[in-house]
């Protein structure tokens, strides 16, 4: 498997040696920003493309088809789209924050994109509390969501920034236990140590029933921290028309459509990093050739392969269910969500006490 | 021909409440009429919901400057819409009614259009683009002891400055089509709802009495166009009834079949909207995917999928394809599979069910007092098929059952269409192999002429009872024709069942009334 | 199962259960034919019903003469004035005597609400309705046809 630290390091003495210690960093710096808004560019095309292709395959339609070959240009021509429409000045709205709100919501989903390993060394930001981080980071997104309603001057905006502050803030809390409940079973909140703890087996397998539990309420509230379907009540269309971002057109809605995507793919991400394996390939124990030729797939294609395929499944209940209601949404966060998590996570430290992890 | 039995205006409150006190519980119909000298007038067609004896009674009033009739809408709840239709139209005021606003037309329209002596030139009414003001106040006549005539006493506000308002509509996805709800909102909870309508009334009922009688039928596929079949079927029926000409026994057929295919398409659309409504896209495809097959059926067959054109006066446009039965057959098979797939994928989906059983309950007394025909009122407990109340075409030698539900809410709203889906596949499946040989059509003279009179007849359309009263002075063209519309008594139920609901639960009643807005506005 | 019903296990249970379900459907589905037509690129095989009503035609023979006597009966049917016939006198050259012929038939597309009654009132059969039915155009006054040649 290739150590991506060594490449970094090698080309960070470079840099050194060319440039003074600072001016080293600073550029660094940017192009490790480039770097990530790329792969965050490209991502975001991903999603989309493959968010049409299967809900059309779901649909028993076949998805675009027109713009390129399979419709591969599709998403081209949705950003050109969107480039060339006209920004639209909202009466009475309060500008400053209304413009500054779509940049908080994909600050908040690039600062976390960042945070998740694509291979062995292969990170932004890799430090003790990482897990911490990316919690902290990606609630943050939550309040460009609170601006945008509050700041266009519309009705239906506004009760969708109500419901997305109600909803987006209790399904934080079932999430950061999911986590918690991983944490405890991997003993640390590094996600490189994390990653690699779980050369062995994934956690999934190893924290058995607690993991699997914790591992299906992530994937609800996942959903839900993403606004998507049938958690996306903020934007329910056929009550709010688009909810909070009802009057934002050109590329303030395409960043909250690009970030809404992003953040799937993150959560999908944090999924298979804490779940399963990370970039870790997979192993069965006894089987010495087998493991040998996973070993030769590359760590990121394993990362991603997992990604997708948690995506695939976010996909798949988008697709399949409809709508709750917003007193629902937050019973079955209260009611439901919250006390098996918690039950979850005291069976897991039970598990780990004990020494019941596989 | 109907018997219409003329009440004087003094005694017209205590004989219509003697009238609902004998059981005539059902409002089916109120026709404003302008008799030009005999006076403006109001016809109500009346029916007890136990015996199905129905009973006409007509007021007329010949003060043609302030014509005022007193209001029963105390007595039908329905009333209320319909008594704001008739004086939207013919101006006549309704004294005691709380709401004397009109209901299609602007508020600052000039002149009565439904009345004989209107004057339509634009000079008068020109195209105004500037936006409609709302009323902000509800119009109370109420009769005062010593005057002769009742006068404008009571001004109450419809919805206070202080309250959060928000309109649905008349461009919002879930209105299927354009219907404008204003609502006062606490939070996420509907306080109050005001419903606007008329924002595509095309003046169908005044167009009719300046056209032939086949000119008319183009008209009621227009109407509620998931009906558009049954519409016609009404209007052609109650044509033929005045004309006394009998059809023949294929046609009776073919009318029976098309009218269960489009049944089921509109059942399957209401499913399908259902599912949009409520955030389940897929499922929305699913439905939309079979009625495809029913609409290519029926374009085979008629040359229209959505405005079809079928039935004329004496038969039908043309004979039934010979591959028609053998399609319309593997589509009943088919769709029986698919039926369960629907159950599985959303009707017994937990999410739908907590979000629809107890929610917008309609008892089965509202329903009959506000005339809620078709599936919201057989959902509700009240037997109202007029396939069974009084049969016409095939109905009465083919076997069905009349589905009936208890609850009153969303829930069964819904499961009554798609139970309905069976019950119209199995009168399909009686029929379609049965079909007798003879003409398609029977042959009319070219001009057709009813004899004076007023005729009526009613269909179940997908939605409800849709009927027709024509009354003829004997030309080429109908004096007055009126179309009972099926979603109008809906609007009433929504505006009803609507209040203390979220703003959720309003999207998911109105998609399960099932209302089509061309209906509700004609 | 059934001491389980309506408690707070059950429900959980019961619910994961229908939702189940319908995402074993929508699986299936994942993987069924698709029904999109590619339209236009299936013009060729698309198949548009012989009824389908897509705008009126008046059909010629080998000679380019068509069946119409001009006798005014399609243009009285149509309820909304979509049919205007005007007509001139020839002399017949035979017997000498004048008579109508049709000079232009004019048919406005954009008002025609395809009731069909024009073509029902035809004593002739001149009239019918044809499948073309890709009728866009940019300007309006191109949706008023003449039919006859």
């Amino acid at each position: 498997m290739i150590d991506f630290s060594s490449i970094n390091s090698t080309i960070d003495s470079y840099l050194h040696s060319l440039l003074p210690a600072q001016v080293a960093t600073l550029v660094e710096c940017a192009i490790i920003a480039l770097c990530a808004i790329v792969a965050y560019l490209v991502f975001a095309i991903v999603m989309i493309f493959m968010e049409r292709k299967v809900c059309a395959a779901f649909q028993c339609r076949l998805g675009p088809t027109r713009v390129g070959f399979w419709g591969l240009l599709q998403v081209f021509a949705d950003v050109f789209k969107m480039l060339i429409k006209e920004i639209i000045d909202i009466k009475n709205s309060d500008r400053a924050l209304y413009t500054l709100a779509p940049f908080l919501v994909i600050m908040s989903s690039i600062i976390t994109f960042s945070c998740l390993p694509f291979d062995n060394g292969l990170q932004v930001l890799d430090f003790n509390i990482g897990v911490f981080f990316i919690m902290a980071a990606s609630s943050f997104g939550v309040l460009g969501i609170l601006l945008a309603g509050w700041s266009s001057n519309n009705k239906f905006a506004m009760i969708g920034a109500i419901r997305s502050g109600g909803q987006m803030i209790s399904y934080e809390l079932s999430m950061s236990l999911c986590i918690l409940t991983l944490v405890v079973l991997s003993g640390t909140m590094q996600v490189s140590e994390i990653v690699e703890m779980q050369r062995g087996g994934w956690f999934i397998v190893r924290g058995h029933i607690p993991a699997v539990i914790a591992f299906i309420i992530y994937l609800i509230a996942g959903n839900a921290e993403t606004n998507r379907a049938p958690f996306d009540l903020p934007e329910a269309e056929s009550e709010l028309t688009a909810g909070f971002h009802t009057e934002y057109s050109g590329m303030g809605f395409g960043f909250f459509y690009v970030a809404e995507f992003m953040n799937m793919f993150i959560i999908a991400g944090i999924a298979s990093t804490l779940f399963l394996g990370g970039w870790t390939p997979f192993y069965i124990p006894g089987l010495e050739g087998f493991n040998e030729a996973m070993e030769w797939i590359p760590g990121f294609v394993w990362f991603l392969g997992k990604t997708f395929f948690v995506v695939w499944l976010l996909m798949w209940i988008r697709w399949t269910f409809p709508r709750l209601r917003i007193d629902q949404v937050l019973v079955l966060e209260w009611k439901y969500l919250v006390p098996i998590g918690l039950l979850n996570l005291l069976i897991m430290t039970v598990c780990v006490v004990m020494g019941w992890t596989l | 021909m109907m018997n219409i039995e003329n009440i004087d205006i003094k005694d017209f409150r205590q004989k219509m409440l003697d009238l609902r006190a004998s059981g005539m519980d059902f409002l089916r119909e109120m026709v404003g009429m302008d008799w030009n000298e005999e006076g403006l007038g109001v016809i109500y067609i009346l029916e007890n919901s136990a015996t199905h004896e129905g009973k006409e009674v007509a007021v007329r009033t010949t003060n043609r400057e302030n014509p005022q009739v007193p209001t029963v809408s105390d007595i039908w709840q329905v009333a209320e819409i319909y008594e704001r239709e008739v004086f939207d139209f013919f101006g006549i005021e309704f004294t005691g009614h709380p709401d004397m606003r009109r209901l299609f037309l602007r508020n600052d329209w000039i002149g009565f259009p439904l009345r004989k002596d209107y004057d339509a030139s634009e000079a008068i009414n020109p195209v105004r683009l500037e936006s409609e003001t709302n009323e902000e106040i509800h119009r109370e006549y109420d009769i005062a002891e010593e005057k002769q005539l009742a006068e404008l006493v009571e001004k109450m506000k419809i919805l206070h400055y202080d309250q959060f308002v928000i309109n649905i509509g008349p461009q919002h996805p879930a209105t299927h089509g354009v219907l404008r709800f204003r609502l006062s909102l606490e939070g996420e909870v509907v306080r109050k709802v005001d419903i606007h309508c008329g924002y595509i009334h095309r003046g169908i009922e005044k167009m009719c009495e300046s056209r032939t009688y086949p000119q008319t039928l183009a008209f009621t596929d227009r109407l509620d166009y998931l009906s558009a079949h049954q519409n016609r079927h009404a209007l052609c029926m109650c044509i033929e009834k005045a004309m006394g000409l009998e059809v023949t026994d294929r046609v009776q057929y073919i009318r029976t079949i098309m009218d269960e295919l489009q049944r089921i398409d509109s059942h399957l659309l209401m499913f399908s909207c259902m599912a949009m409504d409520m955030g389940a896209i897929t499922s929305f495809i699913y439905g939309f995917r079979e009625r495809e097959k029913i609409l290519d059926i029926m374009e085979e067959v008629t040359g229209g999928r959505l405005i079809q054109n079928y039935n004329t006066i004496g038969g039908v446009q043309a004979d039934i394809t010979p591959d028609f039965a053998a399609k319309v057959k593997e589509f009943c098979n088919d769709q029986k599979q698919r039926l369960k797939e629907y159950y599985d994928v959303f009707v017994n989906n937990v999410i739908l069910r907590n979000r629809t059983i107890g929610v917008g309950v309609l008892s089965r007394e509202d329903a009959i007092s506000l005339g809620a025909t078709g599936g919201t009122g057989r959902a509700s407990g009240w037997a109202c098929d007029v396939r069974k109340r009084h049969p016409y075409a095939l109905y009465d030698k083919v076997d069905f059952k009349e589905i009936l539900h208890t609850r009153g809410d969303c829930y069964d709203r819904l499961l009554v269409r798609l139970e309905e889906i069976v019950e119209s596949i199995h009168i399909i499946e009686q029929l379609i192999d049965n079909i007798p040989e003879g003409e398609y059509k029977t042959k009319t003279k070219p001009i057709i002429k009813l004899p004076e009179g007023q005729f009526s007849a009613s269909v179940e359309g997908s939605r409800g009872e849709f009927g027709v009263f024509i009354e003829s002075h004997g030309d080429k063209t109908p004096y007055r024709v009126k179309f009972r519309p099926t979603g109008l008594p809906l609007i009433a139920v929504a505006q009803k069942i609507m209040k203390k609901h979220k703003v959720a639960d309003l999207i998911t009643i109105g998609a399960s009334l099932d209302y089509v807005i061309p209906d509700i506005d004609r | 199962m059934s001491f389980l019903n309506n408690t707070y296990i059950g429900n959980i249970l019961s619910a994961i259960g229908s939702l189940a379900t319908g995402m074993k459907v929508t699986l299936c589905e994942f993987f069924t034919r698709k029904v999109t037509e590619c339209y236009p690129e299936n013009r060729k095989t698309q198949h548009i019903a012989e009824r389908h009503r897509a705008m009126l035609r008046m059909p010629h023979d080998e000679e380019g003469k068509n069946k119409c006597i001009a006798c005014g009966l399609c243009q009285q049917a149509c309820p909304n004035g979509t049919i205007t016939i005007t007509t001139k006198s020839v002399t017949d050259e035979e017997t000498g005597k004048s008579r109508k012929v049709l000079a232009e038939y004019r048919y406005d597309l954009g008002s025609c609400m395809f009731c069909q009654l024009c073509v029902n009132a035809c004593p002739k059969g001149a009239i019918e309705f044809s499948n073309e039915f890709e009728n866009a155009v940019f300007d309006r006054s191109k949706l008023i046809m003449k039919l006859n040649k």
